[in-house]
């Protein structure tokens, strides 16, 4: 075959890139072992084509890595890229529909470390990684380890330069400026989260000071007195999505008089700011972006 | 001789159980013909008495060891699991009515469902105990649900007898002592609280012939005590004093039930969690159907429970596939109704 010299470049490049790409998927290092965060050793011996995700923070990992295409079967909670909705729904990590997973012989399934699908899954015959971030810097190493178990370690580093990048971009705009006070309610008991976890850590980094002290943990229920005197200038309703509105939390006993009410700074989420702020995964930089808009509304 | 009244109805619903298991077996999320379901459990059973040996179907390599596998590893020791725990929880129910001469009695009126709870939720939150991965659970559970009993038990004795309404009383305390402990647990590892939940709910969908194997002794222990039982129990339900005069042993009975129910409840709440209705509702169906004699009842009640689970089990994992209802939200549904039904044919004429 002849190429014209207009044409020879690119069909080089096309074809060094596939090349590159095989030689990825096939040369690897394979077989490639992994720990995952029940200790076990997760131990695959080509590239995986057919994955099943049970955590929709995994799911949006796996389609970050570029690997989306390769995903067969999703949890009922996934529902980010929105082409995974697409997928077969096969039941949520505390009641997995076993029978219809094995039917999609996936040679790769993510759950999490608590609800003990891994227990259920493992013994028929599959491969299993269970375990979720539940810090930045896990959500680092999650990105690392399917980067190796995926064959895509180029895009795994390419996915951590980016997040490094927003979260850095979003921590020197905020680097200087006071934060305000800041309350968040998961849903409406009240529940917060302590300063330890991963909103927390958001939190800390969009330049807001948490009220509620690290030693309540990372899923407090509080006293609703506690928030009351401890007068945050902003609220954040991330249960705005099941009913809560500024209106309902300015009409409960004492809470007219807090500066966030009376300053009109009671933040509504959506749901999906709210399901990007509870997913440690590839989103986390805009979720700290979205927490920086609503802290430092001047500042971006 | 009392085989007679019981042989009709007994082999009659063991028949009737059989159908259930075979059509449980058959139906789930994914769907699997008659003919392949039954291939597959004869593919099974060939390699069993074979050895691992390549049979040729008509169906490629790959799609056949997906049909083995859902049907050898998930759904049939699903079905015998249900099974197992109905049967538990109907024998449990049987003898705990039968000693405590109470229609409102349940294998949970001792605290085994509230003891099981918060240690499987303590062993679920600190991770597994001991490092006995996943066998830490059920095991917390089982030592917690019979540490309870046995607690509730030393609470209410007085010397060597047993009276039973201070035994219900500290059953009733010890459980609401325990029930909120498990709460503040689930409070206090917010993280982990979906799993602990799922888990009192009651759930068979993580079965395994692992869990079938560790609950099939307790169930086969408890059922030959309560059968042994049954004639006694008949003569206890004239009251204990008068039981006594006609020379039963009544204390003697009343531990021996009590700790057979006990074990069958906390074998089956360690597999399964806490499965409620069960326990309360089949005896007296058993009751309601033919008659109050233990003899029939005892044995009737592990078979109807073993149905009745299994088939509340296959309506909890199909009605909403992919997802699942909790198995105890089933029983309740479908047990409520039914109940009412029998109790009014048997008010009405």
């Amino acid at each position: 075959m002849i190429f014209t010299r207009s044409q020879l470049p690119s069909a080089m490049r096309r074809a060094l890139l596939v090349a590159f790409a095989c030689f990825g998927l096939a040369h690897a290092a394979w077989p490639v072992t992994v720990v995952d965060d029940l200790g076990r050793d997760v131990t695959l011996s080509a590239a995986p084509l057919r994955i099943v995700s049970l955590v929709p923070s995994h799911t949006e990992t796996v389609c970050a890595l570029a690997a989306c295409g390769r995903l067969v079967g999703r949890d009922t909670w996934s529902d980010f890229p929105h082409e995974v909705r697409a997928l077969p729904d096969v039941g949520t990590a505390f009641a997995p529909d076993l029978e219809a997973i094995v039917a999609l012989r996936p040679d790769l399934v993510l759950v999490d470390e608590y609800s003990g699908a891994a227990d259920a899954l493992a013994p028929l015959g599959l491969v299993v990684y269970a375990g979720t971030p539940q810090r930045l810097d896990e959500v680092f190493g999650l990105i690392e380890r399917f980067g190796r178990l995926l064959g895509a370690p180029t895009e795994a580093a390419l996915l951590q330069g980016r997040l490094r990048g927003e979260l850095d971009g979003v921590t020197a705009v905020v680097a200087n400026r006071v934060g305000p006070t800041v309350f968040y309610e998961i849903d409406p008991s009240p529940y917060s989260v302590g300063p330890g976890g991963f909103i927390g850590t958001l939190i800390a980094l969009a330049g807001g000071q948490n009220v509620v002290p690290a030693e309540l943990g990372d899923f407090p229920l509080l006293d609703p007195e506690f928030v009351v005197a401890a007068d945050p200038q902003v609220i954040v309703l991330a249960d705005a999505p099941y009913g809560v509105d500024a209106a309902s939390v300015a009409a409960r006993p004492g809470w007219a008089g807090i500066a966030a009410v009376r300053g009109g700074r009671v933040v509504e989420l959506t749901q999906e700011q709210s399901d990007v702020l509870s997913r440690p995964g590839p989103r986390m930089g805009e979720a700290l972006q979205l927490l920086a808009r609503i802290l430092h509304p001047g500042a971006f | 001789m009392g085989s007679r009244p019981l042989a009709t109805p007994l082999w009659a619903s063991l028949g009737v159980l059989g159908l259930l298991l075979v059509v449980a077996a058959g139906v789930g999320s994914v769907p699997i013909a008659a003919g392949e379901v039954v291939a597959a459990v004869g593919r099974g059973l060939w390699r069993a008495v074979a050895g691992p040996t390549a049979i040729t179907t008509g169906l490629d390599a790959e799609a056949t060891r997906v049909i083995d596998t859902i049907v050898w590893q998930i759904r049939l020791p699903r079905v015998a699991l249900a099974a197992l725990v109905g049967a538990a929880l109907g024998l449990a129910g049987a003898g705990f009515q039968g000693v405590f001469r109470n229609p409102l009695a349940d294998p949970y009126l001792l605290g085994a469902a509230s003891g099981a709870g918060f240690a499987a939720s303590l062993a679920m939150v600190s991770g597994g105990v001991f490092g006995l991965g996943a066998l830490g659970v059920p095991l917390a559970a089982f030592v917690g649900a019979a540490t309870t009993v046995a607690l509730v038990v030393a609470l209410a004795r007085r010397g060597w007898s047993l009276p039973i309404v201070p035994l219900v009383l500290a059953g009733v305390v010890v459980g609401s002592c325990l029930a909120a402990g498990t709460s503040f647990v689930l409070l206090a590892a917010r993280e982990q609280a979906a799993g602990v939940l799922t888990w009192l709910l009651g759930s068979l969908a993580f079965a395994s012939w692992g869990r079938v194997g560790t609950l099939l002794p307790s169930v086969v222990v408890a059922g030959a005590v309560l059968i042994a039982a049954a004639r006694s129990l008949d003569v206890l339900q004239l009251g204990e004093r008068a039981a006594a005069q006609l020379g039963l042993r009544v204390e003697g009975l009343k531990l021996a039930v009590v700790a057979a129910g006990t074990l069958a409840t906390a074998a089956a709440v360690s597999v399964a969690g806490v499965i409620g209705f069960v326990g309360l509702l089949v005896p007296h169906a058993v009751r309601l159907a033919l008659g109050p004699d233990h003899r029939r009842l005892v044995p009737l009640s592990a078979v109807w429970g073993a149905g009745f689970m299994v088939l509340a089990d296959l309506v909890a994992r199909t009605v909403i596939a992919p997802a699942e209802l909790p198995v105890g939200v089933v029983t309740a549904l479908v047990g409520a109704p039914f109940f009412l039904l029998l109790l009014r044919r048997r008010v009405a004429p």
